[in-house]
């Protein structure tokens, strides 16, 4: 129920009808004032005519019995004005009439009457005078006197009917007003619960209103409204998760900075990137965050210039990051200039472009140190050591080792740089593993006697066949074999063994070398990379032999894998994949 | 700090600015301290010498900073927690223009090193660098997010810092008197570790400043254990 508007309008409604009585008081209070005194008047008159009438002499006898009759005070005056007679006082102390206004009208007119407020009765007085004429002229005069309780005691009825009239019509008003602000403030109400659950957020359906004035028209249009708000926000929100699902799959990460420099949002890979050194980035200052000397510059700069850049930066102290990061502005927000920076994770080009620059210096000092050797044994031959024929001999044993280490070398990297291409030809036939490995073996079976290793070969004759190109399978054997006799201190030994399952052979090769440490099995398929540089150079290798074997295997369709102890002994196995029974030929 | 505390926006601001800066020079001396131990790991001299440059910077930053705290104090008069912070602040700042000195020193000491043969890999020198690049990040980590904690742990790391110290003069004065050609050497490697060891103190002296900021107790020489004095 409201009670304001049902105040408003009971309170209207009694400001009318009292306003009604009012106006109805003002108009009818004095005439029927005048109506009930002129009543009364012509009333005393005629009883005073009557008076006038009767003998002289008997009406100083029954003056009294006629004031009972007409109910008024009569009081006889002579026509000097000196009362004679009076039925209410003592004539004593009265003084002369003649000047009363009624007296004097009665003189003048033959009747007169007056109205005066009596002091002594505290009441309007009604004074009626005729005079008695005997002949021509006046002997004296009849007085009538009467309060005028009558119509007082009439208009107080009228006044009390009228206050009562008003009691009825202000109740009635008062229902009227309940019924009426109940029937307009329902639908408003309504209309108000339901604007309330909606500014809550909570689901509102459509609201029906079962009246047909203007509340009605103002629910349609309130629920036309919350349908275009709900269609709005929906919008919103797939438009938002649009964004989000596209920021997520980037992996870029992107940041936007509020006018103050102060982070506004990140992108999930951004915050998830820096996770683990700040719990919640938004809110924060670029400086708090990432406290960062040359990304605060880069926005610095940014903000002197206001044109887009971008730089490289280092981020994060225990594991350095690379970051190339863009700092553009982002437009369209009239509150004030918004920046967006784009970080792109760089750290793997960085380390792939080290890899490179390493690579080519690698080579340089690979193919410059036996030509060193070379040219410096051939200078000393030219100055004359070519003369003694025993050190001749030697220098050209050490030059032609190194002419041939040198043309390993380049063979070495023309393959890799061929399987990295991917433009070697591998012509792949039927091989069994058995016989290929038993060739191999017989290659490095002379410098592993040289040693005192023996080698231990396990392959039974009827392994499954493998599809392989021949050439590059001896190759690969002989890389992981000559590895393994290599690596293997005096008297130790090599075992090669095989597993045939599903899909694969895989042929291990262990050795009881010297090992490789843990941490570094990852790198060796690297090109040059060098568990120990100076003791493997020393044996001979490129630095090259398993980055092949690694590339041949794959080129394959198979596998390389390598674990090792330190110390203990290595052990290279090779997966290949078995022959397909339709592809035998 | 919490945000939106003051009535002047613009007060705010000017609060915020020397907070800023405070992490601006921190990040600064940071990078000067990590570019000048890999200037000496990596018997890199380009990179000492970008230390020495970069130096200048270093102290304008304290300066300013110092200048930006006098303004405030004489125009704002601020009280409580902004009080402690401005006097804080210029403390602070002048510890970070210390370090920041002393990864100079330390750059200094890698140009010499780098012009003779390494006397042995560096083990327990990067060690200690690592912790006193941890201390730095906690005490600016504690200072940026009132991280009462961090500060504690910077406390708690100076004393792993003194003794490792301790362990490389030890390490040295071995090869000291192994060969007295080694002297020039070992002296200039214990230069350094003094500095990082000193660069600690400054650190903790940051912490301890933080926590007076954050809490108004002064911690400085209660539970200190500090064998050096962080204000030679």
């Amino acid at each position: 129920m409201n009670k304001n508007l049902f105040w408003k309008i009971f309170f209207s409604y009694l400001v009318v009808i009292c306003l009604s009585f009012f106006v109805l008081d003002l108009l009818f209070r004095d005439e029927v004032k005048n109506v009930l005194t002129s009543q009364i008047e012509t009333e005393m008159l005629s009883a005073a005519k009557l008076i006038e009438l009767a003998p002289r002499e008997k009406l100083l006898q029954q003056v009294a019995q006629m004031a009972q009759i007409t109910r008024s005070r009569i009081t006889l005056i002579d026509s000097r004005g000196r009362v004679f007679a009076d039925t209410e006082k003592d004539i004593a102390r009265l003084d002369n009439h003649f000047n009363r206004p009624e007296v004097q009208e009665a003189r003048l007119k033959g009747v007169g009457k007056s109205v005066r407020f009596s002091d002594s009765l505290d009441i309007d007085m009604l004074y009626v005078a005729v005079a008695v004429r005997g002949g021509d002229a006046i002997t004296g005069y009849v007085r009538l006197a009467r309060p005028l309780h009558q119509v007082q005691t009439v208009i107080e009825k009228v006044y009390q009917s009228i206050f009562f009239a008003i009691v009825i019509v202000a109740a009635v008003s008062l229902l009227m007003a309940l019924f009426i602000s109940y029937r307009l403030a329902e639908p408003i109400k309504a209309m108000e619960r339901f604007t309330e659950r909606l500014r809550q957020g909570e689901p509102v359906g459509t609201m029906i209103l079962y009246t047909a004035d203007e509340t009605k028209k103002l629910a349609d249009n309130i629920n036309f409204l919350v349908e275009e708000l709900r269609d709005k926000i929906r919008i919103a929100g797939e438009e938002k998760s649009k964004l989000m699902t596209a920021l997520t799959s980037i992996t870029e990460g992107v940041l936007i900075l509020g006018e103050q420099g102060v982070i506004e949002f990140a992108s999930p890979v951004l915050a998830e990137m820096f996770s683990a050194q700040y719990d919640d980035i938004c809110g924060k200052t670029l400086l708090e965050t990432f406290r960062s000397v040359d990304l605060q510059k880069a926005y610095a700069e940014f903000k002197n210039t206001a044109t887009t850049l971008s730089r490289e930066i280092v981020l994060g102290d225990a594991e350095p990051v690379i970051m190339n990061i863009s700092i553009s502005a982002v437009h369209g927000h009239p509150e004030g200039e918004k920046t967006m920076i784009v970080f792109h994770d760089v750290t793997r080009l960085k380390k792939l472009e080290k890899i490179k620059t390493d690579f080519v210096a690698n080579v340089t000092h690979e193919i410059k140190t036996p030509l060193t050797a070379i040219i410096g044994y051939l200078e000393t031959l030219k100055s004359g050591a070519i003369e003694n024929v025993e050190e001749t001999k030697r220098f050209l044993d050490i030059i032609l080792r190194q002419a041939e280490r040198l043309n390993r070398l380049v063979d070495d990297l023309l393959m890799i740089s061929n399987l990295e291409m991917k433009e070697m030809k591998l012509n792949f036939e039927k091989v069994s593993l058995p016989s290929a490995v038993e060739a191999v073996v017989s290659l490095v079976e002379a410098k592993a006697a040289s040693k005192k290793i023996i080698i231990y070969n396990n392959l039974k004759k009827n392994l499954a066949p493998i599809r392989a190109d021949r050439d590059k399978l001896t190759q690969i054997l002989v890389n992981v074999l000559d590895n393994a006799v290599k690596f293997t201190p005096d008297g130790g030994s090599v075992f090669i063994d095989a597993l045939t399952t599903e899909q694969e052979v895989v042929v291990s090769i262990r050795d009881t070398g010297i090992g490789v440490p843990a941490d570094e099995i990852q790198r060796l398929g690297e090109r040059f990379y060098r568990v120990d540089r100076s003791r493997s150079r020393e044996l001979g290798g490129t630095g090259l032999g398993l980055s092949i074997v690694k590339h041949l295997m794959i080129a394959h369709g198979g596998k390389m894998e390598i674990e090792s102890r330190l110390g203990h002994g290595t052990k290279v196995s090779l997966f290949f994949p078995r022959l397909n029974k339709g592809e035998s030929s | 700090m919490e945000e939106r505390r003051h009535t002047s926006l613009h007060y705010e601001q000017e609060l915020q600015e020397v907070k800023n800066a405070l992490i601006y020079l921190g990040g600064l001396t940071e990078k000067a301290i990590q570019t000048a131990m890999r200037a000496l790991t990596e018997r890199n001299t380009e990179l000492a010498r970008q230390v020495i440059r970069e130096d200048d910077e270093i102290n304008k930053m304290d300066t300013e900073i110092e200048e930006r705290c006098i303004r405030i104090l004489a125009l704002r008069q601020p009280a409580a927690i902004d009080l402690r912070f401005i006097t804080t602040a210029i403390k602070i700042s002048g510890h970070l223009e210390r370090i920041g000195d002393m990864a100079v020193n330390i750059a200094e000491k890698a140009i010499q090193l780098n012009e003779e043969p390494q006397l042995k890999p560096y083990i327990d020198l990067p060690r200690m660098a690592g912790l006193v690049e941890e201390m730095i990040r906690d005490a600016l980590d504690a200072m940026i997010r009132a991280d009462l904690q961090k500060a504690d742990k910077v406390r708690q790391t100076e004393q792993g810092v003194d003794d490792l110290n301790e362990q490389i003069f030890r390490e040295l004065l071995t090869f000291m008197m192994e060969d007295s050609k080694n002297i020039h050497r070992s002296l200039l490697i214990m230069q350094v570790s003094k500095n990082l060891e000193r660069i600690a103190d400054h650190t903790k002296g940051v912490a301890d400043m933080v926590t007076y900021m954050l809490t108004g107790k002064n911690v400085r020489h209660g539970e200190s254990k500090t064998s050096g004095d962080p204000s030679e």
